[in-house]
């Protein structure tokens, strides 16, 4: 008879993947463990012989590592391989090869859509709902709470169930589909605009230079005290409003993306930077 | 803060690491992110007001710290709940940008803190193998949640609520001893306003460097930017004309494709 993996155990795989992927990380085997532990439920039920069963959780401790929210995607392949196992369709070296081999574009994908793109994206929204009024600043941190988890529970456990039911073939049509594509370069305009409105609301940094001088005005003969004949911060944002704040965030951009500066040399830069800002303003009386 | 805020807020500092035991999807990228850590030490603490005041910059400061590849730049988790903490016990009676900026340095502290423990557990889960071997050599299919979860977990649960309380305890010692407002020198609040104001650019810069992905992407970029700054657009609205121009841009994308 045919074997076949059960809708309970699959979906205990899944779980056992979605709550627990990170729970050992390490450097030997990365999320290795937590491989194992999602595959136990479908070998126990897969394999009869207890030598086939340490076989199988032979090849599911060994390093592996993904993002782990779209690598559902991997568990469920692998589920679909170990049931054509069983039934002899499929060998094991294949197995492991498959899951290598899938370890680079699952987390390639993972890491630059669903974790460096939709999350800010999501997070951005959810901050501009937040400023938009201050008596009810909390309801952007409610609903990412909710639209964040289940949107990805939702994701993760769809990939699992393509992954299971269409294999290698199910990973390629999800990849090679233009869909994603259009749907990531869209959600990029969106983000870029409103990092933009962020940039321009929450960055500061002035320039906290003036020249303060007693002025002698003939008309009324007179000295007029402390008078603001120049003003830096002024002069710079009646220009361009907020053009230091902008400078700085590409700053840290070209910084960041094309010298590779790590964030915590970014970080000394612009304290450094704030300390000498904070002594050119009290020294020129900006600050008083 | 009380015993039980402190045992509260260190226990949210764990389920908000990376790899606790409520995943990451829930942990990590939802109790972990600033603007829903904040919001969690406001209700824990009684005043989501300032508490909400200091998360808003804070996620902006950490928008790019997004572990790619699950390398921890920063504990997030441990950054913002320390930092939103400090703020409301130490900021008493001070202004919101003093404020903003003393949340900015204690959250600094807790991520140098927090990365400290992650390599510790990085480290402390390395035996964790020879027990999962174990049991995989003796094909014991029911006991592979113990290297993983049980074991994992006891080390993930130690190495970060101990030090979390033991921190949040010295914290709110400090804050008895004496009234900060008037310790902090005036340089120092002006210091630390103008700090946490540009270390905004930090997370967006970071941010920009996912998604400018052509050149010409800067102008959309400065689109927002100027909407702000010209027309006095709130952030919302901004976020309304941005959502429109993806859909534009979605369907205009799609056309092409197909006269193609």
């Amino acid at each position: 008879m045919e074997k076949k993996i059960s809708e309970k155990t699959l979906k205990k795989s899944f779980l056992n993947w979605f709550f627990w992927n990170g729970c050992s990380q390490q450097a030997e085997s990365m999320l290795g463990m937590a491989f194992g532990q999602s595959m136990a439920p479908v070998i126990e039920e897969l394999y009869e012989a207890k030598e086939e069963k340490s076989e199988a959780l032979k090849r599911h401790i060994t390093l592996y590592n993904s993002e782990s929210q779209v690598g559902s995607i991997v568990n469920g392949i692998v589920c679909g391989l170990e049931e054509a196992n069983a039934n002899e369709a499929c060998t094991p070296e294949l197995i492991s090869s498959v899951k290598v081999a899938l370890i680079g574009p699952t987390s390639a994908i993972g890491d630059s859509l669903w974790v460096a793109t939709i999350i800010p994206i999501l997070l951005t929204i959810a901050l501009s709902i937040s400023q938009a009024s201050e008596s009810i600043s909390w309801l952007g941190s409610l609903l990412y709470m909710i639209v964040y988890p289940v949107g990805t529970l939702l994701l993760s456990w769809y990939l699992f169930k393509l992954g299971y039911k269409s294999g290698l073939e199910g990973m390629q049509t999800f990849m090679a589909d233009g869909t994603l594509n259009k749907l990531t370069d869209a959600m990029t305009v969106l983000g870029l605009i409103v990092v933009g409105a962020l940039t321009a609301s929450f960055v500061n940094m002035p320039m906290p230079i003036q020249i303060v001088r007693d002025i002698y005005d003939a008309t009324t003969n007179t000295v007029i005290p402390d008078q603001v004949i120049f003003n830096a911060d002024g002069i710079i944002n009646s220009i361009f409003p907020k053009l230091l704040p902008l400078s700085l965030t590409l700053a840290v951009y070209y910084l960041y993306s094309k010298k590779k500066w790590s964030p915590l040399k970014l970080m000394g830069l612009i304290l450094a930077l704030a300390a000498v800002l904070t002594a050119v303003g009290y020294g020129t009386g900006f600050y008083a | 803060m009380s015993t039980l805020q402190i045992i509260l807020v260190s226990l949210f500092i764990y389920l908000g690491s990376i790899g606790s035991i409520i995943g990451n999807t829930l942990g990590w990228y939802t109790l972990g992110r600033p603007l829903v850590a904040s919001f969690v030490v406001g209700i824990i603490l009684g005043d989501v007001n300032t508490a909400m005041i200091v998360g808003i910059p804070l996620q902006i400061m950490y928008m790019g710290n997004v572990t790619p590849g699950g390398a921890v730049a920063w504990d997030l988790s441990y950054a913002t709940y320390i930092g939103t903490a400090a703020a409301i016990v130490f900021g008493k009676g001070m202004g919101a940008t003093e404020v903003i900026g003393l949340a900015v340095v204690f959250a600094g502290i807790g991520g140098l803190v927090g990365q400290i423990m992650w390599n510790i557990s990085y480290a402390a889960c390395l035996p964790l193998n020879r027990v999962a071997n174990k049991y995989a050599e003796a094909g014991e299919t029911g006991k592979m949640f113990i290297p993983n979860l049980v074991l994992g977990q006891l080390i993930g649960f130690a190495v970060r609520f101990i030090p979390a309380v033991l921190l949040l305890t010295s914290m709110t010692a400090a804050s008895q001893q004496a009234d900060f407002v008037s310790i902090i020198p005036a340089w120092l609040t002006t210091g630390l306003s103008i700090f946490g104001g540009m270390m905004a650019a930090l997370g967006m810069g970071i941010i920009l460097s996912f998604l400018l992905k052509e050149k010409y992407h800067i102008v959309i970029y400065l689109a927002g930017f100027i909407l702000v700054t010209y027309f006095n657009l709130n952030t919302m609205a901004v976020t309304v004309v941005a959502l429109i121009a993806a859909i534009l841009y979605y369907y205009s994308v799609s056309r092409k494709v197909e006269v193609e």
